[in-house]
């Protein structure tokens, strides 16, 4: 993305970021509170429209596009607060992020494989709602791989998920990368930060103040700076 | 405000310059338009009727949307109780011979007994519900009151003969008196409405669980209590606006679904819980049905649809009325 | 549900289908009547669930198309002579298009904004059809010309009702209703999930649009006489909604259940108590709403008794 600028109402959400994602790699997204990572996200996805700035996907402006379009490129994401939904079973939330032209042997074969690689199997039927946290965590980022994306967002995916499944997690998006695909997290969780990502970008007040990898980010006065004072997990 | 909000605040305003001015231009077309003195004083006895008018409308209007604002339910049997306000009213002066206005005395308490009774009994299981219930309960209620008071007043229209004079502002201006009075005492009752709800305890908590019920909640509000006075106050408005359009306009069971389309037309142009903006969406729909009327042919069935029109234009360009944020 | 469960159902829906198509000789004009009747309601409430119940927009002016189609029908056949069959057709197109260009604007708004503009836009319609006097003769009416003819209205509703019942099916059942379930629970996340929410919905509501237009002209032609009153009532909206709650907004066989039950209840109080019934109607939707909001289907599924889900 390059120069992105958005305001919500005089608050200055993200303000001239500029930041290159390296394909085929994990890579980070971090800062202290309000410093607008999710609403970079939102910016990439479409959920909302940058009042100025790009975001280039494949040489392409992607800046402004509706959330759909952007996720027919094949780049997808989660959610911070997980969006699943919970009047719908998890093979039927798994259902929905399949255009109508993939035929219905197809989709299914896929959301079947999906939920097996989350080990969801024996709650295909379940509703999403009756899910556990840590449950709809899974659910929600399986959904996210349905169409096999190229580029994934997650979303604080370490939030309030225990350790164990944390693991799965993790190993579930290493073995992502191993086959070529390309992630950014964002993440409060310095451990997952620092030991998964190859490269780390910091915001503070909407401005990238910091990037490369682990080791430079981590003893960066401008990074500590920008996190003095604040609780460390 | 952010940009396209105020954007969509300018082409809500065109909107509305453009809607007064097509009454004009049709009569123009049609020849109804005259400028002698003569039809300019009429032209302007409807503009101050229609002032007059709306200054009753928002005070029912604030009824509805106290119930809108504050608990989420549409209110669809608004105009009944409207209707039923005209009716206690008739009962009041033509059985117990009350004055009409003193007889408010009487009505109100009444009134706000209903709504609070309303509440208890019904509205209480449908406040956190999805829109549709309190859709069909309201209209289920509206059903039942229309029906009701066919069976004990037959569908006779009435009226109630009070205040027949006229005032004269000038040579050629002249409203009747009890416009006056209705407006005068309905502006009374919503500033008092107003200032219970700026500066009371119980007003600020209204406002605040309007705002957010969970927060209310959470600080201490007896939220409950805040829905039982909020039904009440609602109901109290607007039987007040039926005893006061009893005066000026003869009325029958059925009159009463006009009159809650209208007070939705009000508060979706004035805002959703902006009690000035109500008076200003009163006063801007009255007066608007007052050209309707004058300048086009045909005018008394348009006025109906220039209410729906303006309603649902201004929820195509600006959901939140004029006072209101952009999408409400 | 597997092919066969999916075949057991449509043979269900063909075996109802012919024991209806066998009846109408044995029935006198009331009852056929009653019957014809109870199937529109049928196809009302369907269609209503389909904008409303799958994809969460609340209409409260779906009457709209009733009307339409009925005065579609009506203003061919009295003032330009058509058969009545084809004018249903033209009654679905009509309506489709309404659909569409309504729809567009009107499905940006939220829940209950979106209501109210709807009822508007009944109301408004039904203004309309008073003053544009030259097209729809206004307050005086449309009168068709007379003909015994419950016969072949009964046929053509219960084709109508069939067709709708199998489209309902097929939407509940397939992923076209699933990505419209999606927009009801998390429209935003739905978006987010590469469904077009704007096409899915105006897709939805167009089709939600021509089933009741279409038994809007049957109704014409049956009753002979429509006025804006009569076929842009605000009950009947009213009706459709209540029907899908009561049986249970969301699902299929819910409104189908709600039609008949209801329907079948205000035929007997409205006969037994013809003073009263209004109040009693009304009693019964303030009751219904204010305790069964997820109507008897959602109260089976509740309870276990049925599986709720269109894809196990």
């Amino acid at each position: 993305m390059r120069d992105l600028r958005k305001a919500f109402g005089g608050v200055r959400a993200v303000d001239g970021c500029s930041f290159a994602v390296p394909c085929g790699k994990i890579s980070g997204l971090i800062g202290p509170n309000g410093s607008g990572k999710t609403t970079t996200f939102d910016l990439l996805t479409g959920l909302t429209a940058p009042d100025a700035g790009q975001v280039l996907h494949r040489g392409e402006n992607i800046a402004g596009r509706k959330p759909y379009e952007i996720f027919r490129r094949g780049i997808t994401r989660t959610f911070q607060v997980t969006r699943i939904f919970r009047e719908m079973t998890v093979l039927e939330n798994m259902l929905c992020a399949t255009g109508l032209r993939v035929p219905d042997r197809v989709a299914r074969e896929r959301a079947e494989a999906l939920i097996a690689f989350v080990k969801l199997g024996s709650l295909r039927g379940e509703y999403g709602g009756r899910l556990s946290y840590g449950q709809q965590k899974l659910l929600e980022f399986a959904r996210a791989l349905m169409t096999d994306p190229d580029l994934i967002l997650l979303d604080e995916p370490a939030a309030g998920v225990n350790r164990t499944l944390l693991q799965q997690l993790l190993e579930h998006i290493h073995h992502l990368q191993e086959r070529g695909k390309t992630i950014l997290i964002v993440e409060h969780d310095m451990n997952v930060i620092m030991n998964h990502c190859e490269r780390i970008f910091v915001l503070d007040h909407g401005v990238k103040i910091a990037e490369g990898p682990p080791r430079d980010i981590r003893g960066d006065e401008r990074v500590i700076d920008a996190y003095f004072g604040r609780r460390r997990r | 405000m952010e940009r396209s909000d105020v954007r969509s605040l300018y082409r809500l305003a065109a909107f509305l310059a453009g809607a007064y001015a097509l009454p004009f231009a049709i009569g123009g077309w049609y020849g109804a338009v005259h400028l002698n003195e003569r039809w300019l004083g009429y032209l302007a006895t409807v503009v101050i009727s229609g002032v007059l008018q709306g200054g009753v409308y928002a005070m029912f209007a604030v009824g509805l949307t106290l119930i809108f604002g504050v608990m989420r339910i549409i209110n669809a049997a608004h105009g009944e109780m409207v209707m039923m306000g005209a009716y206690l009213t008739w009962v009041c002066f033509f059985r117990l011979g009350l004055d009409p206005l003193l007889a408010l005395v009487l009505t109100l308490p009444v009134a706000f007994l209903f709504g609070v009774a309303l509440q208890k009994v019904v509205l209480h299981a449908v406040v956190g519900q999805p829109e549709l219930t309190g859709l069909l309960v309201t209209f289920g209620l509206g059903l039942v009151i229309v029906y009701v008071t066919e069976l004990v007043f037959t569908t006779d229209f009435r009226t109630i003969p009070y205040a027949p004079g006229t005032v004269h502002i000038t040579r050629t201006i002249a409203v009747g008196q009890n416009k006056v009075i209705s407006f005068l005492i309905a502006v009374a009752i919503s500033a008092g409405v107003y200032l219970f709800l700026k500066l009371s305890r119980l007003g600020k908590a209204i406002r605040a669980t309007a705002l957010n019920a969970e927060v209310a909640m959470v600080c201490g509000i007896p939220v409950r209590r805040v829905y039982l006075v909020t039904t009440g106050l609602a109901a109290a408005l607007a039987v007040a606006g039926g005893a006061l359009v009893s005066i000026q306009f003869g009325f029958n069971p059925e009159t009463g679904t006009v009159y809650t389309l209208q007070a939705f037309t009000i508060i979706i142009l004035g805002g959703r819980g902006h009690y000035v903006g109500a008076l200003i969406g009163g006063v801007m729909l009255a007066v608007l049905e007052g050209l309707v009327s004058l300048l086009i042919p045909n005018g008394t069935a348009m006025v109906e649809l220039a209410a729906y029109t303006l309603m649902i234009f201004v929820l195509l360009i600006r959901p939140g009325g004029l006072m209101g944020v952009k999408e409400a | 549900m597997t092919r066969s469960e999916h075949l057991r159902n449509l043979l269900a829906l063909g075996a109802l289908g012919l024991v209806l198509a066998l009846l109408p000789p044995a029935l006198n004009v009331y009852l056929r009547s009653f019957a014809l009747f109870t199937m529109m309601y049928v196809v009302l409430a369907l269609s209503w669930n389909i904008i409303s119940g799958f994809t969460g927009y609340t209409s409260f002016g779906h009457v709209i198309f009733y009307g339409i189609g009925a005065y579609a029908c009506a203003i061919l056949v009295a003032d330009h002579g058509w058969h009545w069959l084809p004018t249903l057709l033209v009654a679905a197109g009509v309506a489709a298009a309404v659909g569409v260009a309504l729809g567009y604007p009107v499905l940006r708004l939220k829940g209950p904004y979106f209501a109210i503009a709807m009822l508007g836009a009944a109301e408004g319609m039904r203004v309309v059809a008073t003053v544009w006097d030259g097209l729809t003769h206004g307050g005086l009416g449309i009168s068709l010309p007379s003909v015994e003819n419950s016969i072949p209205t009964y046929y053509a509703m219960l084709g109508l009702m069939l067709i709708t019942v199998l489209v309902a099916y097929a939407v509940g059942h397939s992923r076209f209703g699933i990505r419209l379930n999606a927009i009801r629970e998390d429209e935003v996340a739905a978006e987010a999930l590469g469904i077009n929410a704007t096409a899915y919905k105006l897709a939805a509501f167009a089709l939600s649009a021509v089933f009741p237009a279409v038994a809007g002209g049957i109704q014409a032609y049956k009753v002979l006489y429509i006025d804006p009153p009569s076929v842009f009532f605000v009950q009947i909206t009213i009706a459709m909604a209540l029907m899908s709650m009561l049986g249970g907004k969301g699902t299929v066989i819910g409104p189908i259940v709600g039609a008949v039950l209801l329907y079948t209840a205000q035929e007997l109080t409205w006969v037994n108590f013809p003073t009263a019934h209004l109040i009693a109607y009304g009693l019964f939707i303030v009751i219904v709403a204010r305790f069964m909001p997820r109507g008897l289907v959602g109260f089976a599924i509740d309870r276990g008794w049925v599986r709720k889900g269109m894809v196990h």
